[in-house]
């Protein structure tokens, strides 16, 4: 027979303390948990708790046998006795410097507070252990979420509400379920689907869609404080958006919780670990890392332990365990010595302390998908290939390496880069923001098949230096580039630059200024070109006093802001006697100073490196000269011409098709783990015991698979998912519920410990959790248990005595109403105008957001400092998907409270503020919807005024106006009928508002009526609540 | 819903709609009781105080907080060390550097060769104080201003020093002063955020460091708290100018519409939550009016234009965001916060610093000057300082005319002035290389707790319940009000 369970809940004789939501019953059964443990904790642990170290006099108050155990013949608490309970007596003492608690605390109990303590001392003082800390059994009294929720309600004299309407009850799950409204096909065929089972099959619908994944996956990756950048000083783009989307993928595939706990902590160690079982690990990846000059590696190296431990204790144990951080936790069961342990598991990870400001800091996955990785095979074969025949050309011919004349030649062409940059050279880009390849780009290359796009803010300078390749001017020489300017991002200016001196097209003068690079000398060369237009930019070097002859060791494309794409970049002339790259062997081997180049194969190095004076034997000058003939000079034979082309085309198909493979931040330990030390006080520097990886063992045993060896993560993970353990499976239901109904049972989500608030239903709590765990951790099955209660289907509607009774709606007597999520009311925006782009995954998108938002907080050399929005439909993707910069993130996630994920965060905030007012009045975004969502008025409704409006009305409310609502919008859609009547020129501005074009369906006076009737609607509280 | 329970929210209803002048149209004139914004809170206002604060009287209402974001050099400002000249070039004593934690950049540093301010410094004021000449015009003000000289912090980078000196931690997710400040005392004005932040741009030539928005952000308060930046680009305030082709007569109409609309709402479900939604459109609204009619500096006079220096004129410069910062406290705004970038000169001190002082020093000083014209001073708390100081080695190469400095945390300048604040004192003494404290620590914290004190309230009082804490501004540890800077 299982032990009493010591916080049974007697519900006929419940009385509640919840924050004062509901209203007090006299009665006299205490219980600790429920009304003492939260007075003692605010008031008495700090200083007669859990934490040793802090605790004074000796005394605890957090255990039975502390306060029961005389100190010096006195009792703290004798049950029963109040006179000979000093914990009373010094509550109660007029003297001050007795008084506890004392008064430099600034705690003072309240006369309730008092009253309750004195009762309970009265009836025996009776303790419990802290309810979340036991192993929650099933309990018994009832078997569903409304008979659980029906018990507490009897038990307070209040009856649910009636069942919402059909049309609200679509909304509610659609927005729940996926985080979008209903279609008026789906609102009309459930409100006419007369089978009882009209509901059920509603919400089994809505939870098979493929937007039920995404929207579970935002709530996650709160708690998993998933970002697109680094988040700390330069705060650079890291790339890592397979783990988003793994999660979203994880959702729909409705992995059980325990896997999904076990591949997020430690999926790298599973037996034959999958890709989505690795690229899982991200989530302990996803804390904020930095590379800053000064930055100490020990410090960093701490934080990010720090952070992973806490984020894992908050996210599953629902405590707050970065408190233990410094100090043993003065309210639960956490010692410094745990935390530290646990942070042990993280400390020994393989990746670095500084995270180099690069995307693809180590370790990370490469994710090829579909055919990617058999593309790349095959490249890297074609090329090895196409190289080695190249080679066996250059080898067997033996030209006269000293010869200085190109006799027969009356034009030459050297090509600074095409498909790709040469051999041998390095790029250099003053943003950090380093060019991108475009393959096959959809408005053709110019050249082959890749273009190379130059995309900034701001100005910027790509500068490709040709290391091992010198070019010399030759006669008559004439520098060309392709160049096509996006039309939607047109830079101000572009140039091109050999050796620092610079041609450049736009405004003239726009060059000049101290931030737009040092250019030793430089010739306005025109206006811009033609936007959207290759143009072939053609110039004369000596124009900028270059001489024949001149060596050319630097290129450089540059521009101020915008998107540029640029093509084959060459130089053509008629030789000189001594042009390079028929420069002789020697010369050309003399003249690289020995630099050696990374493309240089390895076994060349050293005797590159050694020169030509040192190396003697003929084997490797033959070797040298091999490779010189092969990739460097201009080809000798007309075999080797073609052959090098072919080569330079396999190379660039080979990069292409590496880069078109997306990588992935994934969490790794380093081979030897590292010593792990208590941190004392938290400070990295004070280092204190040596600790290994382990458990709190207040909780539950703590199992290894290997008993003798170190812990793994995995252990950790199995930890976590099993029965015994008392907090994983409540701390997930009770952030599920507080997802469904807007705040959880407990109402701490990210704090289960003596310091939340007690649960308003504990049974249930633990019913949930007992019937989750059993169930295999079947989220979806928990989330479909929630949406199908009778609570959850009840009227919103809050009565007066609601109101007074319980204001935050605890009881559930009535349905949940809550303002809708900032994700949730952008997409509602984008999904009834028809604009959205439902596309899965994939990088970040850069939506529109108002000018000056990356740039004046951003570091100067941050790739992240100049925004440089997308166009087209990227412009509509879900916010799930938008580009998430943590220093700066988009205004219209954190005006409606979205975290910006600099750390775990469970529970987000509801405010109402004017900002919010302004942005959907205004913000682009929403007001291209209104325009958008006019129009389909206009052309799906019927013709009427009335029809139309109420069209409009029900598409995104799901509901019909009544009489006043129609009233009033029709007075309002005459009023901007008329004024937009009266000013034809103003409707034409409006209807442009946004980059997606109006159809023009009506003239613009009346798309622009309609467009500010639509924008009234989309504002309207209840377009923004789930109600 | 009970007709009685109708009653009473549509009394709540109207007793907000009447008192608080809900005006319909019309501008937001709180700014003409001029300095008296600040005299009459009431139960009417859009931010409301914590019930209890502020904690005692104070004389400071408003705060105007002047970030030097990336380190400011004591040595070359407000710490005088004119015995360094006899240490040109030679290293600093091992006995003075004491073994201190050193930065990534300099701690692999062959020598650290101790760099003597290049600029000339005089004594100012009946006070006697010891400034720059890089700072003429905020000499002048010695006598209302409070230094102290020995201000240390925890962090010696950037990001988490940044974070440290506006939020007391160095870890993000904590709220920062301005929002602690907006949480506490709320605001008078009903037609302005109760928060706003600037972020000038700036003249050095170095690649500046970065902000964060963890800087002004609210934390763990409820997000209203949060910094507003006030934008020299585009919209001053986020989304604030209708679409194009949408005037504000159709914007009214729209609003009255949509007001009539969610009463309807409220009728019908009862909520509180869209009564609150028909106020704060109706302060979107009155903002739309109010915010140009704050940044439009053509009602300032030339005499004030001239004051502030010749970028006044310029939209995101210092001297702009300076004379903003008094019309948004002259209007009720309760905390304003300048972060002006690129002070983070690890070389080319001298010329960067030169221009970094350009930018801010006359608009610094013109901005005392008008507080005090305008009888503001008195009532206004003006604060400066950067996330920690540099260094009296050399960075890198020194020569006769050239130097840089590395990250200093461990003894920098900050001062305050104006409301509450003893004029003319100084607070501290750093040792002759301005590298220990000699005498009289001042914790970045201490200062925090001071300014609070400043503002009527005590730092240990104002807490948040944050995972299982009472966070404060100040943390954990005991920190002390500096009395010494107090009038």
């Amino acid at each position: 027979m299982p032990p009493r369970r010591a916080h049974t809940f007697i519900i006929a004789a419940a009385i509640l303390s919840l924050s004062g939501a509901v209203g007090h019953a006299a009665n006299p059964a205490l219980q600790f948990n429920r009304d003492i443990r939260a007075i003692l904790s605010e008031n008495c642990f700090a200083c007669h708790g859990f934490d040793a170290k802090k605790r004074k006099a000796d005394l605890r108050l957090d255990t039975a046998e502390g306060a029961y155990t005389a100190i010096k013949d006195e009792f703290p608490i004798k049950p029963g006795d109040l006179a000979k309970s000093t914990v009373w007596q010094r509550i109660m003492t007029t003297d001050e410097d007795e008084l506890m608690p004392p008064a430099e605390s600034h705690k003072k109990l309240t006369v309730a507070q008092k009253d309750t303590l004195k009762r309970w001392i009265e009836q025996g003082a009776p303790y419990q252990k802290h309810w979340a800390f036991e192993a929650p059994l099933k309990p018994k009294a009832a078997n569903s979420i409304d008979a659980w929720l029906a018990l507490r309600l009897a038990s307070e004299n209040q009856k649910p509400a009636p069942e919402a309407d059909r049309s609200t009850l679509i909304r509610r799950v659609s927005f729940t379920v996926t985080g979008l409204p209903p279609t008026l096909a789906e609102v009309d065929t459930f409100i006419a689907d007369t089978s009882p089972q009209a509901y059920e099959a509603m919400v089994d619908r809505y939870m098979k869609s493929p937007r039920y994944g995404e929207e579970m996956a935002r709530h996650w990756l709160d708690v998993a404080r998933y970002a697109d950048t680094h988040g700390l000083h330069l705060d650079n783009e890291r790339s890592m958006w397979a783990y988003r989307d793994w999660v979203v993928r994880a959702f729909n595939d409705n992995l059980p919780f325990d896997q999904f706990t076990v591949w997020q902590l430690a999926g790298d160690l599973l037996p034959n670990a999958t890709p989505d079982q690795i690229t899982a690990t991200g989530f302990s990846r996803c804390n904020v890392t930095t590379s800053e000059g000064g930055a100490i590696d020990d410090e960093y190296r701490h934080l990010y332990a720090v952070d992973r431990a806490s984020t894992l204790t908050q996210a599953w144990l629902g405590l707050t365990g970065g408190c233990a951080q410094c100090h043993d936790h003065k309210f639960d069961p956490i010692t410094t010595k745990e935390f530290y342990s646990l942070y042990a598991f993280f400390y020994s990870s393989a990746d670095p302390p500084m995270d180099g400001n690069i995307a693809n800091t180590m370790p990370v996955m490469k994710l090829p998908l579909g055919q990617q990785q058999q593309a790349l095979d095959t490249a890297i074969k074609a090329e090895a290939m196409a190289r080695a025949a190249l080679d066996a050309a250059a080898a067997k011919g033996k030209p006269n390496l000293e010869a200085r004349s190109t006799s027969g030649e009356t034009t030459i062409e050297d090509v600074l880069f095409d498909d790709t940059f040469p051999l041998g050279i390095e790029v250099k880009n003053t943003s950090r923001n380093p060019s991108v390849w475009d393959d096959k780009p959809s408005y053709g290359a110019k050249s082959g098949h890749r273009t190379l796009r130059l995309s900034n803010g701001h100005y910027c300078d790509e500068s490709i230096d040709f290391a091992l390749k010198p070019i010399t001017l030759a006669k008559q020489p004439k520098l060309s580039i392709w160049a096509r300017l996006d039309p939607l991002s047109p830079p101000r200016a572009i140039a091109i630059a050999l050796n620092g001196r610079r041609f450049y097209w736009g405004a003239e003068g726009v060059m000049d200024g101290p931030q737009l690079g040092s250019a030793s000398g430089q010739i306005h060369s025109g206006p811009l070109p033609k936007l959207g237009e290759w143009t072939l930019l053609s110039v004369d070097p000596t124009a900028l006093g270059f001489k024949p002859g001149t060596a050319i060791n630097k290129v450089s494309m540059q521009q101020i802001g915008g998107s540029v794409s640029w093509d084959k970049c060459s130089l053509t002339g008629t030789p000189m006697a001594d042009n390079a790259p028929l420069m002789p062997f020697e010369q050309w081997w003399k003249s690289t100073n020995k630099k050696a180049s990374p493309d240089l194969l390895a076994a060349l190095a050293d005797t590159f490196k050694a020169g030509p004076d040192a190396v003697k034997d003929e084997v490797k000058r033959k070797a040298l000269s091999d490779f010189y003939i092969a990739v460097i000079a201009r080809p000798f034979t007309p075999e080797i011409a073609q052959l090098r082309s072919a080569w330079e085309a396999a190379r660039a198909t080979r990069q292409a098709a590496e880069s078109a493979i997306t990588s992935t931040f994934v969490f790794k330990d380093m081979t030897t783990p590292r010593d792990t030390f208590i941190a004392e006080r938290g400070q990295y520097t004070k280092l204190g015991d040596k600790v290994e990886p382990s458990v709190p063992t207040a909780f539950s045993p703590f199992i290894k698979a290997k008993p003798d060896a170190r812990a793994t993560r995995l252990d950790l993970a199995h930890w976590l998912v099993s029965a015994q353990q008392p907090l994983t499976a409540r701390v997930t239901v009770n952030r599920y519920w507080q997802q469904i109904f807007g705040i959880g049972l407990a109402k701490t989500s990210h704090d289960l410990g003596s310091q939340g608030e007690p649960p308003s239903h504990p049974e249930l709590l633990d019913w949930l959790a007992v019937t989750f765990r059993e169930s295999g951790w079947n989220v979806r099955q928990l989330i479909r248990s929630m949406v199908t209660s009778a609570a959850y289907k009840q009227q919103s509607i809050i009565t007066p005595e609601a109101l007074a009774q319980d204001q935050d709606n605890r009881l559930l007597a009535r349905g949940p109403r809550l303002r809708l999520d900032a994700e949730q009311i952008r997409d509602n925006a984008l999904f009834v105008s028809g604009l959205i782009n439902l596309e899965v995954g994939g990088r970040g998108a850069l939506t529109y957001q108002p000018p000056n938002i990356w740039e004046p907080v951003g570091y100067e050399n941050s790739n992240t400092r100049y925004y440089l929005q997308q166009h087209g439909p990227a412009l509509y993707r879900r916010s799930l998907y938008t580009f998430l910069k943590r220093t700066a993130p988009p205004p219209f996630m954190s005006n409606f409270d979205a975290p910006n994920r600099e750390q775990s965060c469970t529970r987000r905030e509801r405010s109402n503020t004017p900002m919010q007012a302004l942005q959907l009045m205004n913000d682009v975004q929403h007001f291209e919807a209104a325009r958008a969502l006019a129009e389909r008025v206009l052309g799906e409704a019927k013709k009427e005024d009335s029809s139309r409006l109420a069209w409009l009305f029900r598409t995104v409310l799901a509901r019909s106006p009544d009489a006043r609502e129609t009233t009033l919008l029709l007075e309002a859609l005459a009023k901007q009928r008329q004024l937009y009547q009266a000013d034809p020129a103003a409707a034409n501005q409006a209807i442009h508002t946004g980059e997606s074009q109006p159809k023009d369906i009506a003239p613009a006076p009346e798309t622009a009526a309609w467009t500010m009737l639509a924008n009234l609607v989309l504002n309207l509280d209840e377009t923004v609540t789930r109600n | 819903m009970s007709p009685e329970h109708h009653f009473d929210l549509l009394q709540t209803r109207r007793q907000f709609f009447g008192q608080t002048g809900l005006r319909l149209g019309g501008l937001g004139l709180t700014y003409a009781m001029g300095a008296d914004a600040f005299a009459a809170p009431s139960a009417q206002q859009v931010h409301p105080p914590l019930p209890g604060l502020p904690h005692f009287a104070a004389k400071a209402k408003a705060v105007i907080y002047l970030h030097m974001n990336g380190g400011p050099s004591q040595l070359d400002t407000w710490d005088y060390k004119p015995g360094l000249q006899q240490w040109f070039n030679k290293d600093i004593p091992p006995s003075v550097q004491g073994g201190q934690r050193l930065t990534g950049m300099t701690s692999k540093q062959a020598r650290f060769p101790v760099a003597p301010s290049l600029f000339k410094f005089a004594q100012h004021g009946q006070c006697g104080r010891w400034v720059s000449e890089l700072l003429p015009h905020t000499a002048k003000h010695v006598d209302d201003i409070a230094l102290v000289k020995t201000i240390h912090t925890n962090a010696i980078n950037h990001d988490p020093a940044c974070t440290y000196v506006m939020t007391g931690r160095e870890v993000p997710g904590y709220a920062s002063i301005g929002s602690w400040l907006s949480y506490g005392l709320g605001s008078p004005s009903n037609d302005l955020p109760s928060f706003v932040v600037l972020t000038p741009n700036w003249k050095a030539k170095a690649a500046a460091q970065a902000l964060f928005t963890r800087m002004w952000s609210s934390g763990f308060l409820p997000g209203k708290f949060s910094g507003v930046a006030l934008r020299a680009v585009g919209d001053p305030v986020l989304y604030l100018k209708n679409p194009d082709g949408v005037s504000a007569t159709q914007r009214r109409a729209m609003l009255d519409t949509l007001n009539q609309l969610n009463e309807h709402s409220f009728q019908k479900f009862g909520d509180p939550e869209i009564q609150t939604r028909i106020s704060q459109y109706e302060m979107a609204f009155r903002m739309q009016t109010s915010l140009p009619e704050l940044v439009d500096l053509k009602q300032e006079s030339q005499a004030t234009l001239d004051m502030y220096g010749p970028d006044v004129t310029k939209p995101g410069t210092f001297a702009a965001s300076a004379l903003l910062a008094r019309r948004l406290i002259e209007r009720g705004t309760r905390v304003v916060q300048l972060l002006h970038r690129g002070w983070d000169q690890h070389n080319n001190l001298p010329g960067d610093h030169r221009l970094q002082c350009q930018d801010t020093d006359q608009p610094i000083g013109a901005l005392l000057s008008d507080l005090k014209q305008r009888g503001l001073l008195d009532s206004t708390l003006v604060v400066w300082g950067g996330e920690f100081g540099r260094t009296a080695y050399s960075q890198g190469t020194l020569t006769e005319t050239n130097y840089g400095r590395d990250h200093h945390p461990r003894n920098f300048c900050m001062w305050m002035a104006g409301g509450g604040v003893k004029g003319g004192t100084s607070y501290g003494e750093s040792d002759d290389f301005s590298y220990n404290i000699a005498t009289d620590p001042a914790h970045l914290n201490d200062f925090n707790a001071t300014i609070l004190k400043l503002c009527g309230i005590d730092h240990e009082r104002l807490s948040y319940k944050f995972q299982g804490l009472d966070a404060r501004l100040t943390g954990v540890e005991k920190q002390h009000v500096i009395k010494e800077m107090l009038a």
